[in-house]
């Protein structure tokens, strides 16, 4: 073996190398030259065999011939491998759709009485509901309403089969089906349609929804009553929300409470919105009246509780700013495909 | 009900609040101030205030009875101006009373000799504050004998009467014209006043033209009259006319009281009109009203309002509201005045404390000691509640409809074998009927978006359905899904509505050729949905829409679906230690056979405990057949298990 030989083999592996272009080509290059029966290391097993006046220095030179032959070998395949797998990155790469996806929406009620009955299961509340088709007992007369009460003059009545069948006027109905049927103590709260009989206007609609809010314990009273609400007006309203209480009469409570909360448009100064007054009426309440206790079959001298009713039609109105009531319940009620409003 | 502050002043002597304090302290003690104006009355600045009065305080309808309030709230004396005696006459008057069920208290007398001139200025002002017209002095003095004491008083040209004048109930009159000249068509169960011939007023609404007061009226009979409520009411609403007088009297009015209401009004149209009495006073009161005693627990307030109210306050407040006390044996009688006709409990009594003790006074910053007490959610509440959250994740917007459907539609959409529940008055007449499924709202709903351009309609609702049987008025909650779109198929709509069963815990999930068809489904696509092999709803194509949209709408019964999600005990975790084996098989089934009952026996026959999934790979139709490749992907077995139960399972051995 000369060293002429070797310098042409290894000029041999430069040009296959320059015209190798493939992670196949140098596959095949590698078998050609560094596999057991490639040119390079038969080179090398060769060198046991030369004689031993030429081993030192021809051994040498096969040694530093075969590292070149490496060395030239190992970058060029970096180099193809390299330049397949960033083709392959491109080809197989994918770009973000632009386009947001659609997402659904509860309706205004919905997300208004969940964040409410969060509210109230925190506190230890149970969520109950009622028929719709109510009967005159437990609409009216086991909560103190007599069928002569001038109180009946408040809820215009839509009569399924009059004098005994109805649609519920009040989800106060609710709390009759709840005395009569579980054993106190209970803490609940009711959200739900009720019917009276009025035209539809931007104003006023025959179907509504209030939230009805029912406590039968030992030791419930009118402090209680009065904390209750204000969580809820907070969590609602937030922290700086204005309230009173004044005396209010409703047959199925004693004493009756009429929660107010300062106009958030005026401040309490007066303004159309609250008719003049600085204060919007929120609701009902009070201590659950002896009579109503008595019909479901409660002892007084032990269970005392307090009940409030609340309308929340308005409430969603005035949160996300609906001037018609007939909006609520369908037709001009649209979502907004982005939930920001701030992008669309 | 308005009042002058100039008259709470006059009648509560040693008010110092101001009207605006006035009116607050009204309003905390349940009569709310919904109105405060600037005034002029008798020369002077006044303030007018505008109160809500309670429904069950007749007695504060007046003057007199929210001084009364005032004057407890602010612990002064209230100064009711005393009046003299009706000077005595021994001439009776002719009156009958016939309607004795309905009549509580009737008083009358007749004066003579009255001059009814024009009212004084000072008058026409007070009557302009209660937006009522100048109706001459003697009418003028009875409607404001009515403001100051809350007793509607009726005054009867007696020179226009014929025979004796009678309470009665209606059974001859057809009609009446009223003093205001309007004619009243009647329904024959009214408690009239009547002479003779004619019929003088509709009792405790509204006088008649015939024996009304005019410029030439002479001789009058003056009347106060306290009737049974609720004739008073029923009469009012029945004819659609409501007074001063019916809002008073449809209320609780205390009888005894209207001694005072007559002493004034007599001794009014005596100084202001001349005249003098001529008949002994009338006096019908054949039950006298007599105050309850209430056995009261000084402790009632503190317990109920949750703050203490002493004993000394307590008392203090019932004096002051002129209920009587009477202390024996370290037990407490309190007895209310007759005027407060509300007051029968002794809750009654704890309100009154409490009230005016003020509400004010009751903490609202302390958080609510509550005991903690038992969760009785009913499951079909939190279902709802997880649906809403899948639907929307799915895409689905929530909408909310009229319960109340026009006439025709039920008949539409109805699958159920219930009969349509009708209402008896509805205002609203040309939506008479109760829904019977959610479909027509959301129909609704997606022909305004429609209309409007909204493009992506995949709409829900959850709400109730109802429905007679056997005279039984049904109800349910149920869920309706609408999808209204160009491209989409009911295969993508259907994999929507089992996402939602399949993610609220329901696998056994199977369709089958519906047997109650909906008149506006598409009878070639319309499926009764089965879960646990029980029919919890609908699945269906609605028939071509000027919409030109692909329609699908599913309904769930959502009462079904709790009941039977109580029984299901889901476990999808399993542990996977060998490759999954996929093996095809191909079925063939005749037209109108169900794929999904050839897959319940399937599932009946086959071992599940090495199945991971039976799905359809593929559909093929050849002539009257169709073909299914079913996809039987098997665990936890070698290729060679598999492919032996496989081929024993779908009886391949042969081929």
């Amino acid at each position: 073996m000369t060293e002429e030989q070797v310098k042409i083999l290894l000029e041999e592996l430069k040009a296959d190398l320059q015209s190798a272009d493939s992670s196949v080509a140098i596959t095949k290059l590698w078998h050609k030259y560094f596999s057991d029966t490639g040119s390079f290391k038969l080179l090398i097993k060769k060198i046991k065999d030369l004689p031993a006046e030429e081993k030192k220095t021809t051994a040498l030179i096969i040694q530093q011939a075969y590292k070149e032959a490496q060395d030239l070998f190992t970058e060029k395949e970096k180099s193809i491998k390299g330049g397949e797998m960033s083709g392959n990155i491109k080809s197989q790469s994918e770009d973000i759709n632009p386009i947001a996806p659609k997402i659904g929406h509860l309706h205004p009620i919905s997300k208004t009485i969940r964040e409410m009955n969060e509210l109230f299961t925190s506190m230890g509340f149970s969520i109950m509901d009622g028929p719709e088709i109510e009967t005159d007992e437990f609409c009216f007369q086991r909560l103190n309403v007599p069928s002569d009460h001038p109180a009946r003059d408040m809820q215009d009545t839509i009569y399924i089969k009059e004098p005994d069948y109805l649609l519920r006027t009040q989800t106060s109905s609710i709390e009759a089906q709840v005395l009569a049927k579980y054993k106190p103590p209970f803490k609940i709260v009711c959200p739900g349609k009720s019917y009276r009989n009025e035209s539809v206007n931007k104003s006023n609609h025959f179907v509504f929804h209030q939230y009805q809010g029912v406590v039968v314990t030992e030791r419930a009273n009118m402090k209680d009553l009065f904390g209750t609400f204000q969580v809820l007006f907070k969590k609602m309203y937030g922290e700086d929300v204005v309230t009173r209480y004044r005396n209010k009469y409703y047959p199925e409570v004693e004493p009756g409470v009429g929660p107010d909360m300062q106009c958030f448009n005026c401040h309490g100064k007066g303004c159309p919105l609250c008719k003049g007054v600085g204060w919007i009426e929120m609701g009902g309440a009070g201590i659950i009246h002896p009579n109503v206790m008595k019909m479901a079959g409660l002892d007084t001298k032990k269970w005392v509780g307090f009940a409030f009713g609340l309308g929340l039609d308005r409430w969603v109105m005035a949160k996300y700013k609906i001037t018609d009531i007939r909006t609520l319940l369908g037709g001009n009620l649209g979502y907004k495909y982005y939930e920001n409003e701030s992008i669309i | 009900m308005k009042v002058l502050y100039s008259e709470i002043k006059e009648l509560v002597p040693g008010l110092k609040a101001s009207p605006k304090e006035v009116g607050g302290a009204l309003t905390l003690t349940g009569f709310m101030m919904d109105g405060f104006a600037e005034v002029s009355h008798k020369g002077k600045k006044d303030y007018l205030l505008s109160l809500e009065i309670r429904q069950n305080r007749a007695d504060c309808l007046s003057v007199i009875g929210l001084a009364q309030e005032v004057a407890a709230y602010y612990n002064l004396k209230l100064n009711v101006p005393a009046i003299k005696p009706i000077s005595k006459n021994t001439k009776k008057l002719d009156i009958k009373i016939e309607a004795t069920e309905e009549t509580k208290r009737v008083l009358a007398i007749k004066i003579d000799g009255v001059k009814n001139i024009e009212s004084p200025k000072w008058l026409k002002e007070y009557m302009s504050f209660y937006g009522l017209n100048s109706a001459g002095l003697l009418v003028d003095l009875s409607n404001y004998v009515m403001m100051l004491t809350g007793y509607p008083s009726h005054l009867i040209d007696f020179d226009k009467t014929e025979g004796p004048i009678c309470w009665s109930m209606n059974n001859s009159f057809k009609e009446i014209t009223t003093l205001l000249g309007s004619v009243t068509k009647l329904n024959n169960n009214e408690i009239i006043i009547r002479d003779n011939n004619s019929i003088l007023a509709l009792a405790g609404i509204i006088g008649g033209k015939t024996d009304s007061i005019d410029i030439k009226t002479k001789s009058i009979i003056a009347e106060i009259a306290v009737y049974d409520r609720s004739i008073i009411r029923k009469n009012s609403r029945s004819l659609s006319i409501t007074t001063e007088a019916s809002r008073r009297l449809e209320k609780d009015l205390d009888p005894n009281g209207a001694d005072y209401a007559m002493k004034m009004l007599v001794s009014l149209i005596l100084k202001y009109t001349g005249g003098q009495v001529t008949s002994s006073l009338f006096n019908y009161y054949p039950k006298k009203y007599v105050s309850p005693k209430i056995q009261f627990d000084k402790e009632l307030p503190s317990k109920l309002s949750g703050i203490e109210i002493s004993s000394k306050d307590t008392l203090r407040i019932l004096k002051g509201l002129n209920f009587q006390i009477i202390s024996k044996n370290n037990k407490l009688t309190v007895i209310p005045p007759t005027s407060r006709m509300d007051v029968s409990l002794s809750e009654d009594l704890a309100e009154e404390v409490i009230r005016i003790y003020g509400y004010n006074h009751i903490s609202t910053n302390e958080t609510p000691c509550l005991e903690i007490v038992k969760n009785i959610t009913p499951k079909n509440i939190i279902l709802s509640e997880k649906i809403r959250d899948v639907l929307t994740a799915l895409g689905f917007d929530e909408t909310l409809s009229w319960p109340l459907t026009q006439e025709g539609i039920n008949d539409k959409f109805n699958y159920s074998n219930l009969k349509e529940i009708t209402t008896q008055n509805s205002v609203n007449d040309l939506f008479p009927n109760l829904r019977q499924s959610i479909a027509p709202g959301l129909l609704n709903q997606m022909n305004e978006y429609f209309k409007k351009g909204v493009e992506y309609i995949d709409i829900f609702e959850i709400g109730k359905v109802f429905g007679e049987k056997n005279k039984n008025y049904l109800e349910h909650d149920s869920l309706g899904i609408l999808s209204a779109t160009k491209n989409n198929t009911l295969p993508q709509f259907k994999d929507k509505g089992e996402s939602l069963l399949r993610l609220l815990g329901f696998e056994d999930v199977k369709y089958f050729e519906s047997k109650s068809k909906p008149k506006k489904s598409n009878p070639q696509s319309c499926w009764d949905v089965f879960v646990n092999n029980q029919n919890i709803g609908i699945l269906y194509k609605l028939t071509p829409s000027e919409t030109k949209l692909n329609i699908y709408f599913a309904e769930i019964d959502i009462e079904k679906i709790t009941k039977l999600l109580v029984s299901v005990n889901n476990n999808p975790v399993v542990e996977l230690t060998q490759k999954l084996i996929p093996l095809d098989v191909n079925i063939e089934l005749d037209e109108g056979k169900s794929i999904f009952e050839y897959l319940d026996n399937l599932e009946k026959k086959i071992n599940k405990k090495n199945i991971w999934s039976i799905n359809i790979a593929d559909i093929y139709q050849i002539k009257e057949k169709k073909r299914y490749t079913l996809r039987v992907t098997y665990k936890e077995l070698s290729d060679k298990e598999a492919k032996e139960i496989h081929l024993k399972t779908f009886g391949l051995n042969n081929i």
